[in-house]
């Protein structure tokens, strides 16, 4: 039973997807073949009904209850099939499922005229698959398998483009060059940033794990013996095998240095953005941080390796959050100002999971319900952002009232979404974002209020480009309309995806679960902030744009690109020079040195041959004349 | 013993027939070796060599003693035999030169004038060997009856020298290049084939008899001598043209091969038979090899033979040179001269070119019938030891009891 629902979870949507990808292959962009995909959205479909049954049909859904299966694999290294269902993973499935099937439905309207449907729709039901399987999977070798997955299919699915044809798919303003750098991306380099990217983090993430398998022979994530673990290694070397195996979800989440790619992973189509942004691929490395230290319980260990490892996570989190927030600020594309709004939310992600080594599970919880949060409202506004560029023809923002009421549904959307993600009171995130300012508060006594003051500014900023999202888009600025109308399907899946934020509010504020966080909501310190937030908000809904020098530098991501394009194709071009004058002297020392060596060598060997038999006899006495002298040396000693 | 006076009437008849007519000498010659037979596996493969060496002869058998060196090779042969059997001291060192002596004639016939310079500077450091080695063995045992040490590393020094004067090992192989190029191929392939044995074999046995707790110190001296000659001729092989030299310097690499496996001679009986019978194989392949390139030489032989030969050389399984080097190798990482063993594969790799150019300047269009029947006999020799040859080892087993 519990196998063929596991096999129907994560086959249904590659199966599904496999009539178009193979007709594709047949008979490219036949009518027929543009009917297929709609089997793949059945395929997402049935297997978010599997998420759902297991939602609801393994026990309780509480902290505590915890089901666990598991195959051979390996079974002479420890190493099984281990899939686990406990709070985490049954709502983080749901929630992979549900926005993965509401963007496939999207995707049947968005991606109807497009050259390679075949490509798009496996890879994209791949990258659910593979989301899926890192989700339920306790075992590190298994959910390798799902962490690779993701990476091949963000690689074929951010270069989906990939004949770098339309302006519309690039980043950065096409023809662009900052110091004698091309500062627009396109499809290709995006793609191929991204996965050069996810693989600096992925390669020291492998030997994390060999290591910890090496040192305690067992790879599920729920039975790790952290607290022996570190005890054995010591404080450097937990702090190591943690750092390198934080350094995969570092990447893949796009932390401060590793951000770039994120931003150039726009060049995909608007429906992977969606998917990518909210509950797969980013969502992975915090969901996988969670569920680590959900059940490494850091605050039962004591260990300085560990201590120093999570006030790294915690200001790394904070300062890519801030850093994300800014430049969303800055920016003036759709798509990426929302890339960077998706960093800045993971950092928050990140960070507030970290508090935990202090405060304890509830921090996972708060930074776990953000990441659904987040993930409704981050799906939503891309979802917009794809209607308003197939509309308007322009990645920029551009828009007014015209189109406005031109899109009704798109504009409330918005709405809802900006103002339930921004932390306004009384809306959806505003609880999160309360507890979440509780948590940072009671660090006070660690790190003073540093924590606290970056959390507020971020969130202020955070409200802002929000604000200035919905202003640019639909209020402010001149567009008429070229109508060609269409777009149902679209309108139906985002609206569908913006009203489960108000289910969620819902949520928050009837199940006694969340009692801890309303009760942060009711605090007065949560409602300045909250009231901070909401004026942020107004206050750029009505001036949206400022020229200035910094918002410049901001929208030019501070110029982080350059490490990404230029130190670090340097070291590449060092690296292969190197290995190039390695070559080389490899070349020099077997063609030129060692031959030449030998020829030197032999020819004075050789010499000796005169044929002078009187020479010969010289030799010879000499010989005989050392031979008899270490003898006698050697007879004396002995 | 009576084997042996018997042999020696039949030979000095043999001789002195040949001056009426030469096959009769070949005939006796031959006949004699099939009489050694009977004396057991190695001195069959001995008797084997000495008839291909008399065979060869044939090439040249308007010499100037024509007959007589048939009967020279039987004698040789008998020496070379009787040194397995003997282990007294005083019928070794008379065995010695018995083996030396008529190689001073031989290196001098050819079928023109008579190669009297190649000659004398051969014999004048043959006479320097034989008496370097005699003193050196009468002196290493009486250092060994006194227990003295210093007369006993004196005396294996010369005994040392005698054997690499005598056999061609560097620093003292100087002669060995000059002599294989300019006398007849055919003599040298008497003086590079079945002399050879005898010096190793009576230098050996010495040295078992004499052995002391402190001839595993002066080992070391072996040791170092053999890796010097093995750099010594492969390294100068490397980039000499002419056949004759090449295979000149081949003989000093092999030389040193074999004097390695003396270091093996003080560790325990296992690893002293295999380091025997290594040396001994190496001995062999050294060996059938020269006959059949010196034929080569002389009248060619088809190419594959010469590969067979040349991949002896190298090392090749299943060929017997790669057993004569395996079992040597084998011996020296047991008895703690690991750094010799790979001393020796080291420069089982720098003598791949030369002898894959030995190929190629011994090809000829159209092999002479006599010297390509012996060069091809050779190559079949070399598969001997197709299957691993343990049966090698209990031979060797059996007569160093």
């Amino acid at each position: 039973m519990i196998e063929l629902l596991l096999a129907v979870l994560f086959l249904s949507p590659i199966l599904g997807s496999l009539p178009v990808a193979f007709a594709w292959l047949l008979e490219p962009k036949r009518d027929w073949s543009r009917r297929l995909p709609i089997l793949a959205v059945l395929g997402l479909f049935v297997s978010f009904l599997c998420t759902l049954y297991i939602l609801f049909n393994f026990g309780e859904l509480n902290l505590e209850e915890v089901h666990k299966f598991s195959f051979d694999w390996l079974p002479g290294f420890n190493i099984s099939f281990t899939f686990i269902f406990d709070y985490l993973s049954r709502i983080m499935g749901v929630l992979t499922a549900l926005i993965a099937f509401l963007i496939g439905v999207y995707g049947l309207e968005y991606m109807k005229h497009d050259y390679r449907l075949g490509w798009y729709w496996f890879f994209f039901n791949l990258f659910t698959a593979s989301m899926l399987l890192v989700v339920y999977s306790d075992n590190l070798l298994m959910l390798l398998i799902g962490w690779e997955g993701l990476g091949l299919a963000s690689w074929a699915l951010i270069g989906h483009w990939f004949r770098d044809d339309d302006e519309l798919s690039f980043v950065g303003i096409v023809g662009r060059k900052i110091a004698g750098l091309n500062y627009f991306w396109s499809p290709s380099l995006g793609a191929w940033r991204a996965i050069s990217t996810i693989r600096v983090g992925d390669m020291p993430m492998f030997f994390a794990i060999a290591a910890i398998f090496f040192l305690v022979r067992n790879l599920n994530i729920s039975e790790i013996p952290w607290s022996e673990l570190a005890e054995k290694i010591g404080a450097a070397g937990i702090f190591l095998i943690l750092l390198a195996f934080l350094l995969g979800p570092f990447t893949k989440s796009a932390q401060l240095p590793f951000s770039e790619w994120l931003m150039t992973a726009m060049t995909g189509p608007t429906t992977v953005s969606a998917l990518l942004h909210s509950a797969t691929m980013v969502a992975a490395g915090t969901y996988i941080f969670m569920r680590l230290t959900w059940y490494m319980k850091p605050w039962t260990i004591h260990s300085v390796g560990i201590e120093v490892l999570y006030v790294l996570v915690l200001f790394l989190g904070l300062i890519s959050a801030l850093y994300g927030a800014s430049v969303a600020l800055g920016c003036r594309e759709r798509k990426v100002l929302l890339a960077a709004s998706t960093m800045s939310s993971l950092g928050l992600m990140f960070a507030t999971a970290s508090a935990g080594f202090w405060v304890g599970q509830i921090a996972i919880l708060v930074a776990f319900w953000y990441l659904v949060t987040h993930a409704f409202a981050k799906a939503t506004l891309f979802l917009v952002a794809g209607h308003l560029i197939h509309e308007t023809h322009d990645r920029f923002c551009v828009g007014g009232r015209e189109l406005a009421k031109h899109l009704k549904l798109a504009f409330a959307a918005t709405i809802i979404a900006t103002l339930c993600l921004s932390g306004i009171p009384p809306l959806t995130a505003y609880w999160v974002k309360s507890a979440m300012d509780g948590i940072m508060h009671s660090l006070e006594h660690e790190f003073g209020f540093i924590p606290l003051s970056l959390l507020v500014l971020t969130s202020a900023v955070y409200s802002a480009f929000l604000a200035k999202f919905l202003s640019l888009n639909f209020l402010k600025g001149e567009y008429h309309v070229k109508s060609h109308g269409g777009g149902r399907l679209m309108g139906i899946a985002y609206t569908a995806m913006g009203s489960m934020l108000l289910l969620l509010l819902f949520v928050y504020l009837y199940f006694p679960e969340f009692l801890e966080f309303v009760a942060e909501g009711f605090l007065p310190s949560s409602l300045a902030v909250g009231l901070v937030v909401l004026l942020t908000y107004l206050l750029t809904l009505s001036k949206p744009t400022l020229e200035s020098p910094i918002g410049k530098a901001l929208g030019d991501r501070l110029y982080l690109a350059f490490l990404n394009d230029y130190v670090v194709s340097k070291i590449g071009w060092s690296l292969a020079r190197l290995v190039d004058y390695a070559n080389k002297a490899i070349d020099i020392f077997c063609h030129k040195a060692v031959p030449k060596a030998f020829e030197m060598s032999s020819k004075g060997i050789r010499r000796v041959q005169s044929g002078s038999i009187e020479l010969y006899l010289r030799i010879s006495v000499a010989v005989l004349l050392v031979l008899l002298t270490v003898a006698i040396a050697l007879g004396v000693i002995m | 013993m009576i084997y042996l006076l018997l042999s020696l009437l039949i030979l000095t008849f043999a001789g002195i027939l040949s001056y009426k007519d030469y096959r009769i000498s070949l005939i006796l010659s031959f006949l004699l070796l099939f009489v050694s037979l009977e004396l057991g596996g190695i001195s069959m493969l001995i008797c084997f060599l000495a008839l291909l060496n008399i065979l060869s002869l044939v090439a040249i058998r308007r010499n100037q003693i024509s007959g007589v060196d048939y009967a020279m090779v039987g004698l040789m042969t008998i020496a070379t035999i009787y040194s397995f059997i003997t282990s007294d001291i005083a019928e070794l060192l008379a065995l010695f030169v018995v083996v030396s002596v008529p190689t001073y004639l031989i290196i001098m016939v050819d079928e023109g004038k008579l190669n009297v310079d190649t000659g004398i500077k051969y014999i004048a450091f043959m006479v320097i060997a034989t008496v370097l080695f005699i003193i050196g063995a009468v002196v290493l045992y009486l250092g060994y009856g006194y227990q003295n040490s210093a007369l006993y590393f004196f005396g294996l020094v010369l005994l040392l020298m005698g054997l690499a004067l005598e056999v061609g090992i560097a620093p003292l192989h100087e002669w060995v290049p000059d002599v294989f190029a300019n006398a007849n191929p055919i003599s040298v392939s008497i003086i590079a084939s079945i002399a050879k044995f005898v010096p190793f074999i009576v230098a050996l046995k010495i040295l078992m008899i004499t052995a002391t707790e402190l001839t595993s110190s002066a080992l070391l001296i072996f040791a170092v001598v053999s890796a010097i000659s093995m750099f010594a001729g492969n390294i100068g092989a490397l980039t000499t043209q002419n056949p004759a030299r090449i295979l000149g310097y081949s003989t000093v690499a092999n030389m040193g091969y074999i004097l390695a496996a003396f270091v093996a001679i003080t560790a325990s009986k296992d690893l002293v038979y295999y380091a025997i019978a290594g040396a001994l194989l190496q001995l062999f392949v050294n060996a059938f090899g020269k006959v059949g390139f010196f034929n080569a030489i002389k009248g060619g032989t088809w190419t594959a033979s010469s590969y067979i030969l040349s991949f002896s050389f190298i090392g090749l399984p299943p060929l017997m040179g790669f057993w004569g080097k395996f079992f040597i190798i084998y011996a020296l990482v047991f008895s703690n001269y690991l750094w010799l063993a790979i001393l020796l594969v080291l420069n089982s790799a720098i003598s791949v070119p030369y002898y894959l150019r030995l190929v190629r300047v011994t090809k000829v269009n159209v092999p002479n019938m006599l010297t390509n029947t012996v060069a091809s006999i050779t190559a079949i020799v070399m598969f001997i030891t197709l299957f691993p040859p343990t049966w090698f080892v209990d031979l060797v087993a059996e007569v160093f009891k």
